[in-house]
């Protein structure tokens, strides 16, 4: 009854090996296809979106109206949340600042610049009421911003480091060479006063001297980027690029004493 | 009444901006003076004694947000005002170019008295910066005046 011609078993092996062969074989058979069918496949694929965009032109304007709103909407959503990262990182390091450093503290916001291009002056949004008085030292986690001038109940005037009326007792950090260092209204500071054999030169530090009545000792200033001679010949200058980027400041932090 | 009341809102309102004037829209440091613009816009527009009275007023906003305990800006700005009076009853304003040149004169002028009062406190500033503050400063007071004046201009109507 269950006897097999053996002619049938013939067959069913060869079928046997024919799908094993198949099997081993597809992958580079199909993708042998594919390669050869791609340019044919892509045409025909091009041809069906073509004639299905002429088709379905309304409802596919529709779509992209409202795609191109959502885009708008999380390029909105991106643009704020890179801000508060930005705020968030800032905000970070200042605590980070104010935790590390051994002063007494009072971190506050620029609410507002000076009004005209002759000075150079922030408002910013504490004052008495947090414990701020007139000629507290400003300074941020970069360095020295400046000193504080007016003080109201809830914000307080700061007389940036270039502006022409500022004068700060500095020293160069490596060589303990003095000067004094004045704003000139313009991006970088000038320190002045220094004799024509000063140890000073181009990279040096510098940073507030303890003569200084204001500021505490110590705190950077900024980085010496050119030496020149004064005018009249007696004595050198030399152009400091300030540590902080006092255009751009947001945070400050008061030292109290 | 109610103008007066208009006035003193866009006062504030370009006081503010001038305040909070943005970074990246200064060119080398210098910003305009929006302020000595509607002092000057008043002039034109309104009669001498509004105008003048709203100039001290504008004076005294931007005296007060300045570091130095002076009242140059009120002295200025009425100065300016009176003179700008003066001249446009002297000769015809109504042309956009004269207001825009009594502008610059005006703004290169109240430059350079703020420049001499700060060097004059001992303040160093170098020639360089002396002249970027009076030019360029003039020249974008003067370059954002006709924006102004054409909304003094929608105050009057």
């Amino acid at each position: 009854m269950f006897k097999l011609s053996r002619r049938t078993i013939t067959n069913s092996i060869l079928i046997v090996c024919a799908v094993f062969l198949v099997s081993i074989f597809s992958p580079s058979f199909k993708n042998s296809t594919q390669k050869t069918l791609k340019p044919q496949l892509s045409l025909i694929d091009l041809l069906k979106r073509e004639c299905a965009g002429i088709i379905f032109y309304h409802r596919n304007m529709v779509e992209f109206d409202r795609l191109n709103g959502d885009v708008e909407s999380l390029r909105r959503n991106l643009f704020d949340l890179r801000e508060i990262e930005q705020e968030n990182s800032r905000l970070k390091s200042l605590l980070g600042f104010k935790q590390k450093s051994p002063l007494h503290l009072v971190s506050s916001r620029v609410i507002a610049r000076s009004p005209d291009s002759w000075s150079s002056s922030v408002i910013i949004d504490k004052g008495k009421y947090s414990g701020i008085r007139r000629g507290m030292a400003v300074i941020n986690t970069r360095g020295l911003v400046g000193r504080v001038v007016e003080v109201a109940d809830n914000n307080s005037k700061i007389l940036l480091v270039n502006d022409p009326s500022q004068g700060i007792s500095s020293i160069v950090q490596r060589s303990r060479q003095e000067g004094l260092v004045s704003g000139s209204l313009g991006s970088n500071l000038i320190m002045r006063y220094l004799p024509d054999d000063a140890q000073i030169a181009v990279g040096d530090i510098i940073i507030t001297s303890e003569l200084s009545q204001v500021y505490p000792k110590g705190l950077l200033v900024g980085r010496v980027i050119n030496i020149g001679k004064e005018f009249s010949g007696l004595s050198r200058y030399a152009v400091i690029k300030p540590a902080v980027e006092l255009s751009n400041i947001e945070e400050v932090l008061v030292i109290i004493p | 009444m109610k103008k007066w009341l208009i006035i003193l809102l866009t006062l504030i309102i370009l006081a503010t901006l001038q305040l909070s004037w943005p970074v990246c829209l200064s060119f080398f440091h210098a910003k305009p003076d929006l302020l000595l613009i509607f002092v000057v816009s008043l002039v034109f527009y309104f009669n001498f004694k509004i105008a003048l009275l709203f100039a001290v007023l504008a004076g005294l906003f931007k005296d007060a947000f300045l570091p130095s305990a002076s009242a140059i800006n009120t002295l200025a700005f009425s100065a300016w005002s009176y003179l700008t009076f003066r001249l446009s009853s002297q000769i015809s304003t109504e042309n956009s170019y004269v207001r825009l040149v009594i502008i610059l004169i005006i703004s290169l002028l109240n430059n350079t008295a703020l420049g001499i009062q700060s060097l004059n406190s001992g303040n160093y500033i170098p020639a360089g910066i002396f002249l970027r503050n009076l030019l360029i400063t003039s020249v974008y007071t003067v370059a954002l005046s006709p924006f102004i004046f054409k909304l003094t201009k929608r105050i009057a109507a």
